[in-house]
């Protein structure tokens, strides 16, 4: 085994750090031929058979950072992709790790159709993508950004409606949420900077 | 009484005039910041001797002339560049060199008033001096394109043409040096007069047999590239440089278009001209400009070498008002909070504070009239949201809040007003 090095020659790909797409994109890398140790405590993994380090990150970092070129690939969802509004070149969606960003208002609420959301206060940590949504639907709604949590809101009147991320909409259903619309379908994409290295790993031909 | 009248060719402006100029203006601002330059302001009125003689013989006919109180001979600002010169053999020694300036502010002309000509307009002005580098030609063709696009313009020409092109095309055609300067001057009307008209005024200056080859030499045919290839036995080394210079810089090339026609009938231009123009609007150039070399030269030994453009804000302003790019343009308040009574006054004006700390502009209502009146003075007014603060409300701390475009109201609580009002999309 390798040892981490801070050595900008080897090609780096940052992963989801202890979260949902965490193992089934471990599972995509060992899948394309990458060998490494499974994440221990370390930020940075380096791969057996090839120059590649696995960077482990928070989901909502790694555009950022390939972005700006301090990695070279990354895997993430869409949903934070697009969120983050990230410049990098988009190589392929992967296929797993499916999930919408759903509108979703209380069981007793009034708001049944678009036009019931005009005015309303809609929490959620995706505001450009509801943002996006509102305009083309031309619906003004006032968003309530918050990072976490969405689903409880409702309850506690900091908003009328929610908009937020949901797999299977068990979460939505503890708590009494109907989902109404969909804003956004999302799923896992392999990302590239947009300043690609000229002599990065190519490891999609491994 | 006296009639409430103003002078021809002055205007006033109304809130919503006002309310589109500043926007305008801020963004044209916000580009020269973003480039580094620095804000300065001259005196509206200077000794006459500083404008007159500066602008030529029609220039001075045009300049407000007057004795003021104590018998000096004044006279109004005629444009920004000579009171920048001034500025410049006054302060140099203090200035950071090259000095990156922009100035905003109105100029007077004893204009006759026609349609974007007023006697009283703004000029927003930036000029680079104390350097001969063509990195600065590519800057402010950079902040031409910027400005434009800042302000919502996607299609626009900035035409340019280099002074020592012309010279070598006319010093190649046996023009007299003291002839060449007059050609310039009769070349740069062929936008207006057409070139039968120049054709004919050159005719007065030069030999017979060499306007024909002047015209067909300056206005031959063909893109930017096979324009210069044409050109390439003059002096085209300049028209290159800027060029390369440009694409470095990003300009956008399709926006970049050579015109060796084009002049710029002042004297003081020694270098690349520009100009720029919006394509189907008759109004002529909305920006322009050029290198220069002796500006100072009328108010110091020193000579500084510059580059600076000019921009016809009015001349903008109603090209954005033809092209109906105003459309939503905002007036100032965003909430007009009620007046509702003696009982809850104090708790409104405790809103209305903490709407405008947290940075959205709000009023209070003046008078405990009915709420409809109150309505009609938000409408007219323009204001999109009414904040209503009853007793019902008070004792709930909640607050109803009424969104003006669609009529319907909403009550939430208090302290989430101002998140509320961040959060309105759609504006």
């Amino acid at each position: 085994m390798g040892t981490p090095v801070n050595d900008m020659n080897r090609t780096r790909i940052a992963v989801q750090k202890g979260g949902r797409l965490t193992e089934p994109t471990l599972d995509f890398l060992y899948s394309q031929g990458l060998r490494f140790e499974p994440n221990g405590r370390n930020l940075i993994t380096p791969c057996d058979n090839c120059p590649i380090d696995i960077l482990h990150l928070r989901d909502d970092d790694i555009p950022e950072y390939v972005c700006r070129s301090v990695v070279d690939f990354g895997v993430v969802g869409e949903n934070v992709l697009y969120e983050k509004n990230a410049h990098v070149k988009v190589l392929r969606r992967l296929g797993f790790c499916h999930c919408s960003l759903v509108i979703a208002v209380p069981e007793t609420s009034p708001i049944k159709g678009l036009e019931d959301l005009e005015g309303e206060r809609i929490a959620t940590s995706h505001p450009r993508l509801l943002a996006r949504f509102l305009r083309e639907e031309e619906v003004n709604a006032a968003i309530i950004t918050i990072k976490g949590a969405v689903e409880v809101t409702p309850q506690l009147n900091l908003a009328d409606a929610v908009c937020d991320i949901t797999q299977t909409g068990r979460t939505l259903k503890e708590h009494s949420l109907v989902p109404l619309f969909t804003v956004f379908e999302s799923q896992a994409a392999l990302i590239e900077s947009p300043f690609p290295k000229q002599d990065r790993f190519d490891f999609l031909s491994l | 009484m006296i009639k409430p009248k103003i002078l021809k060719g002055t205007r006033d402006f109304l809130p919503k005039d006002m309310a589109k100029r500043r926007l305008v203006m801020e963004k044209i601002e916000s580009v020269f910041i973003n480039f580094g330059y620095s804000a300065i302001e001259t005196p509206a009125m200077e000794y006459a001797e500083t404008f007159l003689g500066k602008y030529g013989d029609e220039g001075s006919r045009l300049t407000y002339t007057f004795k003021d109180k104590g018998g000096r001979e004044v006279a109004l600002r005629f444009d920004q560049t000579v009171p920048f010169a001034r500025f410049v053999a006054a302060y140099h020694k203090n200035l950071p060199m090259p000095f990156k300036r922009y100035q905003i502010s109105p100029v007077w002309r004893a204009d006759k008033p026609g349609k974007g000509r007023f006697r009283e307009f703004y000029q927003c002005d930036i000029d680079v001096i104390g350097t001969k580098s063509i990195l600065a030609e590519g800057e402010i063709a950079k902040v031409m394109s910027c400005v434009f696009e800042c302000i919502g313009f996607h299609k626009f020409v900035i035409k340019y043409n280099s002074r020592r092109l012309i010279n070598s095309i006319l010093t190649d055609l046996s023009v007299p040096t003291e002839r060449q300067v007059e050609t310039i001057r009769i070349i740069d009307k062929l936008g207006r007069i057409g070139r039968e008209g120049v054709a004919e005024e050159l005719s007065t200056v030069l030999p017979e047999r060499t306007v024909p080859r002047l015209l067909s030499i300056i206005t031959h045919p063909g893109t930017s590239e096979e324009r210069i290839r044409f050109l390439e036995p003059y002096d085209t080394k300049e028209i290159e440089a800027f060029l390369v210079i440009c694409d470095a810089f990003g300009v956008p090339q399709q926006s970049l278009q050579f015109d060796p026609s084009l002049a710029r009938g002042l004297d003081y231009y020694t270098g690349i001209v520009f100009e720029v123009f919006l394509p189907n609007l008759d109004i002529g150039a909305v920006c322009a400009g050029g290198r220069y070399d002796g500006l100072c030269s009328m108010f110091s030994k020193r000579r500084f070498s510059g580059v600076g453009v000019a921009f016809g804000f009015d001349r903008i302003m109603l090209a954005m008002e033809e092209l109906n790019m105003f459309r939503d343009v905002k007036l100032n308040t965003r909430v007009l909070v009620t007046y509702f009574d003696e009982a809850t006054i104090k708790n409104s004006l405790r809103i209305l504070s903490d709407l405008q700390t947290a940075g959205i502009n709000a009023e209070i209502y003046f008078e405990s009239d009915k709420l409809g009146k109150q309505l009609k003075y938000a409408d007219k007014k323009e204001i999109p949201f009414v904040v209503i603060c009853g007793p019902d409300e008070l004792e709930r701390g909640e607050a109803t809040i009424k969104v003006m475009k669609t009529g319907k109201q909403k009550r939430i609580p208090q302290s989430q007003l101002t998140a509320y009002l961040h959060g309105y999309t759609g504006e």
